[in-house]
């Protein structure tokens, strides 16, 4: 059964990026000894966290896209909480929601594009139709009160 | 707020406080209340931004406003199932610390 898993891990900010890539070779193999692979690697570079963690203020980001089963995500999982470096990580499974975002997309052009169909016009918008963009005045009402508490 | 309280002595039982108050003000006054409120649209609806991620901060950020806690359905009128969705989001985005749990 394999699935699609992101994993997140923030890499403590004194990590040399020999140390960064290694860390990453090291999931890398783990996932190839399970029968997994990586679909696609993102480093996000050095980011401010929001909240200190222990005593660091910033961490290296980096992004794994994981096809594999659970067992090899339990294993990286396990391997990312005991490693010194890595001050944080997170795994997600993500194909089911990928797959619901997918299917309504497809549902709504489909939708859209039947409409336009039976009004009489091409099927796929044309670069300059539709509304302008209006002016962005949807902020003031984000704090709206109750009429109570106006008063 | 007086036409609340008076319309509340008045009638018998009550029945919880938190009824309608407008009703009993609006017939005391004569008037109703002069603002009207626009109504709130779900922002994910509107734009039809299907997929409410966490590594997005960007477009997280608007529903922590500055305590840092998440901005309830009521205010920023999100719908039952993208605000569900947003939750999930704004917690996954905060343990990776990229969105704080507190203002310090």
């Amino acid at each position: 059964m394999t699935r699609k898993y992101e994993l997140v891990y923030v890499v403590s900010p004194e990590a040399t990026d020999e140390q960064v890539a290694d860390l990453h070779n090291q999931v890398e193999a783990i996932a190839q000894r399970l029968n997994g692979q990586i679909e696609k690697t993102e480093n996000w570079g050095r980011r401010k966290l929001a909240y200190e963690i222990g005593r660091h203020k910033e961490g290296t980001y980096v992004l794994e896209v994981i096809n594999g089963g659970g067992d090899l995500m339990k294993e990286i999982d396990r391997r990312l909480k005991v490693s010194d470096l890595v001050i944080r990580h997170l795994v997600v499974r993500v194909d089911e929601e990928q797959g619901v975002v997918e299917r309504t997309r497809a549902r709504r052009t489909e939708t859209s594009r039947r409409r336009r169909v039976a009004r009489g016009l091409p099927a796929d918008r044309q670069p300059g139709e539709g509304q302008r963009g209006e002016p962005d005045d949807d902020r003031d009402d984000r704090f709206d009160l109750g009429a109570e508490d106006m008063r | 707020m007086n036409g609340r309280r008076s319309f509340g002595s008045s009638s018998s039982g009550g029945g919880g406080g938190r009824g309608k108050p407008a009703a009993g003000a609006a017939g005391k006054d004569g008037q109703r209340r002069p603002m009207f409120r626009r109504r709130k649209v779900c922002k994910f609806c509107a734009d039809k931004i299907d997929d409410i991620n966490y590594k997005d901060t960007k477009l997280l950020m608007p529903f922590v406003p500055e305590r840092a806690k998440i901005l309830p359905r009521r205010i920023s009128g999100t719908c039952a199932l993208h605000q569900r969705k947003l939750r999930t989001a704004l917690m996954r985005a905060r343990q990776l610390a990229l969105i704080p749990y507190t203002a310090e």
